[in-house]
């Protein structure tokens, strides 16, 4: 049979299969699709067709990259579209048999999309996916379409064309054709891989090797098996391709042993080729002969190195030596070679089915074609990729990755395994080719995509890539041998908070040292991953070294628990919980108290950055750490007062203007010092935002009254009505220091037209009015612009003075409302309508009354420097609200007309200080909370308190130790067994007053936990403060 | 082989085809340092001190590896490359005992000088068996290092004494892969290779086992080519260095190896087989190597020949000897007598043996040592 006659054949078959009165089942069964069941799965759709006389024909297919919806099953009816489901347990299989090849019902709610031209009412074509659409796949072409294991397929499919085009070219039309194509590498260095050919080419003599580098090593990167296991016949044509074009005639394929699964399906394929003289002598009649054997490889990443895998087919240890001479003038067995990796293989069978034209119509000017990468870690659609060189990482992270897991903030990818290195945020709008990468210090690779998000230390990722290029170095030469040892015993006393402060400095002199004299590119870019967090994340090493701290609360040694790493204050919250577990709530307000003087306020309305780490989280819910401070604070017996450190008098005197929760913490442990402290407060009434920023329903009065009035009895004075703006003036008047605590009250608008008319209000303004008793007259319909805790505070008393409708429009989704996710939840509970994807565009009004807002929808762009997608408005989207009352919710700054003018302010219009001390630049003038920081939070402003009074002390000739002693000492602690507590237990529900209660009132809305409640739920706590450190 | 003209540092030198840039300058005398490069090794690059700047070449090729090319010009001393061997040197000795080695007296120490700095005695050059023969303390030397940055970790190993020939000592090796590679090769054996991978690499045999138990044949070619004091023939450890040498044939069979005798106060202290002859090439085996410094200077040796007399063996001289056997032999009929030689005498003395049995005698009753 002719090579013609066959593939006659081979399509009448496949075309016979298409139009099959059966239906037909494809299952990926790929080791990610067996990893997650498939194996069993195709057993029982096997036996559940059986059992019900069903004649479908079930085909074993490849991966098509959705590897986070495995397994996927294909179902084909007769004259249907083919229908994709993924995460396809044994029950929705059996349900899909029985609903859709039964009775018709395509299951739209199990399907993730259909694949061809028709389409199926309720589910969406899977090319329109966002995975899907920006993708152009090439080399993965047949991977899932088609059964790996039988050539007849392939051949249908266009397959072999490629060697028959070939065999009537001269080999040098062959190698010239590669070269017009462009394409490079995709094992990772990206040299052209024309080039290579040719050198190939000019060799004498025929006795030559090609090679196909399989040993895929990285972490993370799985496109070489994928390839291999879904769609072999494409790489095997390529390396004939190869052959024929640099006259060799023997090729080996250097496959790992980790991927059995992959050189079943080669040698099946290569027996298949024999059988159809596509590989031996005279191949399909010609002149042309070249055989192939499969070499497996132990596992040495070090193998990957064309020269040390070429050792190691020599069956010697795989150790890389030194180029030149390349292996095209010496190579395997001394004979000229090459060495090309999967990927390219297969692109190169794609490139002569088509032609050199249509491959580069893909992709940059100098890096042609497609990518497949692997996308990995904390990335939503983990899975394989191939997309046009020259995308953005931005667009393959949250267009074809879809975002970061659970909507947290991006933070690195790192490219190209451990020999890449990790970009961050600031350079999502980085084009994918192999310039730009290697400008920002990282490579292509082999496409590998590891995403990591704000839970990942970056000290500890480049530790992590680090030991593994250390393991895997071969130990030949010495700097990759001992200087990544070194590098690697540096991150290692980092990580532990004992790094010196010329560490890093001494890093980046190994690294240089490394990269110029390493034998081959396993050390020359080992320490790329270092010298880029290096570059991008310096501050995170600093902080490690110099403040023993880890942001990310990774790095064991130095965080004791995460919810204690996350508190700016640094509270210790396993203990008090311990405390509470143990029935004694005076204890825990004690050991809260070590740290802050608003033990209640937190407790009611902290933003709890220690929930959003706890571990209990990732199993089930975090431990309700807020609510638990409220219960111990509400139990609070006064006996920690008997406890608290005074330090005899100094006679030195301090100012401080603001009396919000920074400059009351100033105020207290400044006292507690030994110092006069005076608050001078513009106001009546003392407490900032505590008192007119917040509702009564979250945050009563009398809670800030009660622990402002335990501030001032340590001996501060209080001066309201009194605000402080003349520097000068005050220190004439004996004070030594000023600490200037004024807040950001000043509200943002919005730049739209009408924004002020009568009828549009400052959230601020509206909070504190309603606060201080002023009756706020507002209409039937109000909108809240904004999306932050201020914004739903405002909706929600607005909701309290007898508004009917409160909508809250937001500019962004619904994920990224930086609101507290259960106020969000209350105030619809409430019926609050929440708008999201939308942005006013005018405020409309008529004869000056208010009547409306012009809005426009908005949907989510490429991502800014901060990792978040940009919204942008929808042109002719726009849509008018009919309301009353508008209330701006979009932010606040610093009011620089109000402050002193001899000071300095940063470019985001915040007062300029020095972060260690908080100094400003004026001499003895400190500032702290959100007159720096904008607006935050109380904890966070808190937290800056605690850093001005030390600073300022220590300014006056103190020591700056301002920690206490508060709690009674810790007994020994009961052993504690993390297996037994890790069965699934929600939190305990939070009463809350009911919806028809909270009317017209400002009562309290979380009712407060009772002693069992408490007890029992902080006894979920995993106490990972009691976790062995090695 | 054609001739090809390379410029290295400035200077035009001749070398031939085949050579590497290290090959052409050794040639005109340019010091380039090396610790894994050896004439009868492969090229290999692994110490990574030999880099040069060779224009048009990515990078900081390794001279040693790198095939020279006619018109290439090559750099060899830039301040660049001094300081990155520097930075690869302070690596190595991060692995090895240097204290002697960065210290500012040193030019003032003998061997087995007391030194008042608080030193470990196992960290001394002054105590090694290498001092001032070790290749390790040239290249510091030539680069110059003032201090080690970088913490010295000692691996911390047990030294191997399981054979009576040679220590192996990997506390001092750098995995310059000399001993590996003359053991693959040089000598066909491959008793030893790598083991393990990144900072745990080492020269081993396989599995850990002891030498005995692999293909060693205690040549000691391992041993002559180490650069450091990790391998040391174990008699000589303490001789420290040679005062006088002397070239001989070794004596134990007919192949005739070249051997140096290396002597100190008239007693043989280390037998080296000699490189520049056609014969062994710089290779012995395990009784040229190890075998002759202990019968030399045995006090059993014999030194004159022994006549028995009175029932005992008397001492007498060769005259006296020879003069006894040939009137002995004399007296004999032609198959009275067969003759003996040994795999010890060389080809011409066998030859000889041969020759006097048959001219003697006129028989061809004559054998050899070897053939029982």
């Amino acid at each position: 049979m002719t090579f013609d006659e066959l593939r006659k054949q081979a399509i009448a078959e496949w075309e016979a299969l298409q139009k099959s009165d059966k239906p037909r089942i494809l299952v990926g069964m790929a080791t990610c699709g067996r990893a997650a069941g498939a194996g069993a799965l195709v057993n029982l759709i096997k036996e559940e067709l059986s059992r019900r006389s069903i004649g479908a024909v079930v085909t074993e297919v490849g991966c098509i990259g959705m590897c986070y919806a495995e397994p996927l099953v294909d179902i084909i009816k007769p004259g249907r579209p083919r229908i994709c489901y993924g995460n396809v347990t044994p029950e929705t299989a059996a349900e899909l048999i029985e609903d859709y090849l039964i009775n018709d019902n395509p299951r739209p709610d199990l399907a993730m999309g259909t694949i061809g031209e028709e389409t199926i009412e309720g589910i969406p074509k899977l090319t329109d996916l966002t995975i899907m659409k920006p993708q152009v796949r090439i080399s993965l072409r047949n991977c899932g379409h088609i059964d790996p294991d039988d050539i007849r397929q392939y051949i249908a499919n266009s397959g072999y064309n490629g060697l028959i085009r070939v065999l009537e070219m001269t080999p040098k039309e062959v190698v010239d054709e590669v070269s017009k194509s462009g394409l490079r590498g995709r094992g990772g260095a990206g040299a052209y891989t024309g080039f290579k050919w040719e050198r190939l080419w000019e060799a004498p003599g025929n006795e030559k090797y090609l090679i196909c580098n399989a040993d895929e090593g990285d972490p993370g990167a799985f496109m070489d098996r994928s390839l291999l296991e879904g769609d072999p016949h494409s790489v095997l044509e390529g390396m004939l391709i190869g052959a024929y074009a640099t006259r060799s005639n023997h090729g080996y394929i250097y496959c790992r042993a980790e991927y059995p699964l992959a050189i079943q399906r080669l040698e099946t394929a290569i027996k298949q080729m024999k059988e159809y003289n596509l590989l031996g002598d005279n191949i399909l009649g010609t002149d042309f002969s070249f055989d192939l054997t499969i070499k497996e490889g132990a596992g040495a990443f070090v193998c990957g190195e064309e020269t040390a895998l070429m050792m190691s087919i020599e069956g010697r240890r795989g150790m890389p030596r030194p180029r030149p001479p390349f292996p095209a003038q010496s190579g395997l067995w001394g004979k000229p070679s090459n060495v090309n990796n999967v990927e390219t293989w297969a692109n190169i069978s794609a490139i002569f089915q088509r032609d050199a034209d249509w491959y580069a119509q893909y992709g940059t000017e100098s890096s042609k074609g497609t990518k497949t990468f692997a996308l990995a870690g904390k990335i939503v659609n983990t899975g394989l990729v191939e997309v046009p060189l020259g995308i953005t990482i931005g667009e393959i992270i949250y267009e074809v990755g879809g975002g970061i897991v659970d909507n947290k903030k991006f933070k690195a990818v790192l490219t190209g395994g451990p020999s890449g290195g990790c970009l961050p945020a600031s350079q999502l709008d980085l084009p994918v080719d192999y310039e730009s990468l290697t400008q920002a210090g990282t490579i292509m690779g082999s496409g590998g995509f590891v995403v990591a998000d704000e839970d990942t230390c970056m000290v500890d990722m480049a530790k992590f890539f680090l030991s593994f290029t250390q393991d895997e170095s071969c130990g030949k030469c010495t700097p990759c041998r001992v200087g990544t040892r070194h590098m690697l015993d540096i991150l290692e006393r980092i990580s532990r908070g004992k790094g010196q402060l010329d560490d890093i400095e001494r890093l980046e002199r190994l690294a240089n040292t490394i990269k110029a004299t390493s034998l081959c590119q396993l050390g020359g870019s080992a320490p790329n991953p270092v010298l880029t967090t290096l570059r991008y994340f310096r501050e995170e090493y600093e902080e490690h070294i110099e403040k023993k701290r880890c942001e990310a609360g990774v790095c064991r040694t130095l965080v004791r628990a995460p919810c204690q790493n996350a508190c700016p204050a640094g509270i210790d919250v396993p203990r008090y919980i311990r405390a509470i577990i143990q029935g004694k709530p005076e204890v825990a307000t004690a050991v809260i108290r070590e740290k802050v003087p608003f033990p209640a306020v937190l407790g009611y309305i902290c933003v709890h950055f220690c929930e959003a780490k706890c571990r209990r989280g990732q199993l089930d819910d975090a431990i309700a750490i807020r609510l638990l401070k409220r219960y111990a604070a509400e139990r609070d017996d006064g006996d920690w007062k008997q406890r608290i450190k005074k330090l005899p008098p100094t006679e030195k005197k301090v100012a401080i203007a603001g009396s919000g929760p920074a400059g009351l913490t100033a105020a207290y442990y400044l006292a507690k010092q030994g110092h006069t402290v005076t608050v001078f407060e513009a106001e009546s009434k003392p407490g900032g935002l505590l008192r007119y920023g917040i509702p009564e329903y979250r945050l009563p009065n009398s809670i800030v009254d009660k622990e402002i009035s335990d501030i001032l009895e340590v001996g501060v004075e209080l001066k309201t009505n009194s605000p402080l703006q003349d520097l000068a003036a005050t220190f004439e008047q004996g004070y030594s220091a000023i600490f200037l605590a004024t807040g950001a009250l000043s509200s943002r608008k919005m730049g739209i037209p009408g924004e002020d008319i009568g009828g549009v209000m400052h959230a601020l303004d509206f909070l504190k009015r309603v606060n201080a008793g002023e009756k706020v007259e507002l209409g039937k319909k109000v909108a809240v612009i904004g999306g932050g805790n201020a914004a739903v505070d405002a909706a929600r008393t607005a909701l309290r003075l007898g508004t009917e409708q409160v909508n809250i429009i937001y500019r962004r989704s619904r994920e990224e409302l930086p609101a507290l996710s259960e106020e969000i939840e209350e105030a619809e509970h409430e019926g609050i309508k929440l708008d999201v994807l939308a942005a006013p565009t005018e405020v409309l009004s008529d004869n000056g009354r208010l009547t409306g807002l012009k809005c426009i929808r908005m949907e989510l762009g490429s991502p800014d420097a901060g990792g978040r997608r940009r919204p942008v408005p929808q042109e002719g989207s726009e849509f008018d609200v009919a309301v009353d009352n508008v209330i701006i919710a979009v932010g606040q700054e610093v009011p620089k007309s109000t402050l002193p003018e001899e000071l300095e302010f940063t470019g985001f219009g915040t007062l300029q200080v020095d972060p260690e001390t908080l100094q400003t630049n004026v001499d003895g003038v400190f500032a702290g909370g959100d007159v720096v920081s904008g607006p935050a939070d109380v904890i966070a402003a808190i937290a800056a308190g605690r850093l001005v009074a030390s600073s300022i002390d220590q300014y006056l000739g103190g020591d700056g130790d301002i920690d206490e002693v508060l709690a009674s000492p810790e007994g020994e602690v009961e052993p504690f067994n993390v297996e037994e507590a890790e069965g699934e237990k929600y939190r305990i529900a939070m009463k809350l007053l009911s919806l028809d209660k909270r009317g017209n009132c400002f009562d309290m809305v979380e009712l407060g936990y009772e002693n069992g409640e408490a007890v029992e739920e902080a006894d979920r706590c995993l106490r990972c403060d009691l976790e062995e450190t090695d | 082989m054609g001739e090809i003209t390379l410029t290295i540092d400035g200077q035009e030198i001749i070398g031939d085809e085949g050579m590497t840039v290290l090959d052409v300058a050794k040639r005109a005398g340019i010091y380039i340092p090396t610790l894994c490069y050896h004439p009868d090794l492969a090229p290999y690059g692994a110490c990574r001190l030999c880099i040069v700047e060779i224009e048009k070449m990515r990078g900081l090729p390794t001279s040693c590896t790198t095939p020279a090319n006619n018109g290439m010009v090559v750099q060899t001393k830039t301040p660049q490359l001094q300081e990155f061997r520097r930075g690869v040197l302070e690596l190595m000795l991060s692995e090895h005992p240097h204290p002697c080695l960065t210290c500012w007296r040193r030019e003032r120490c003998g061997p087995f000088d007391i030194c008042l700095r608080n030193v470990d005695v196992t960290q001394r050059c002054v105590l090694c068996p290498k001092n001032k023969i070790c290749e390790l303390q040239d290249v510091v030397d030539y680069i110059g290092i003032a201090d080690v940055d970088l913490p010295y970790t000692s691996r911390e190993l047990p030294v191997d004494r399981e054979n009576p020939f040679f220590e192996r000592d990997y506390n001092l090796c750098i995995l310059c892969g000399r001993c590996v590679r003359m053991c693959q090769e040089v000598r066909g054996i491959g008793a030893i290779a790598f083991t393990s991978r990144g900072s745990e690499s080492l020269p081993g045999t396989a599995f850990g086992r002891p030498l005995r138990d692999s293909d060693c044949k205690y040549c000691g070619a391992c041993v002559d080519v180490c650069p450091t004091g990790a391998l040391i023939e174990r008699r000589r450890k303490w001789e420290g260095v040679a005062e006088d040498k002397v070239a001989t044939t070794c004596p134990y069979c007919g192949v005739g190896c070249q051997l140096e005798l290396e002597l100190k106060g008239g007693r043989i202290m280390e037998v080296i087989p000699l490189q520049d002859n056609d014969v062994n090439r710089g290779q012995a085996c395990v009784k040229g190597r190890f075998g002759i410094t202990e019968f030399v200077h045995h006090p059993d040796r014999l030194t004159t020949p022994l006549i028995k007399k009175n029932g005992g063996l008397e001492e007498a001289t060769w005259d006296e000897a020879l003069e006894l056997v040939a009137s002995k032999l004399s007296g004999l009929k032609k198959d009275e007598v067969a003759v003996i030689s040994s795999a010890k005498c060389t080809n011409e003395d066998n030859y000889v043996v041969q020759k006097f049995a048959r001219t003697a005698f006129g028989h061809n009753s004559v054998d050899h040592c070897a053939r029982l």
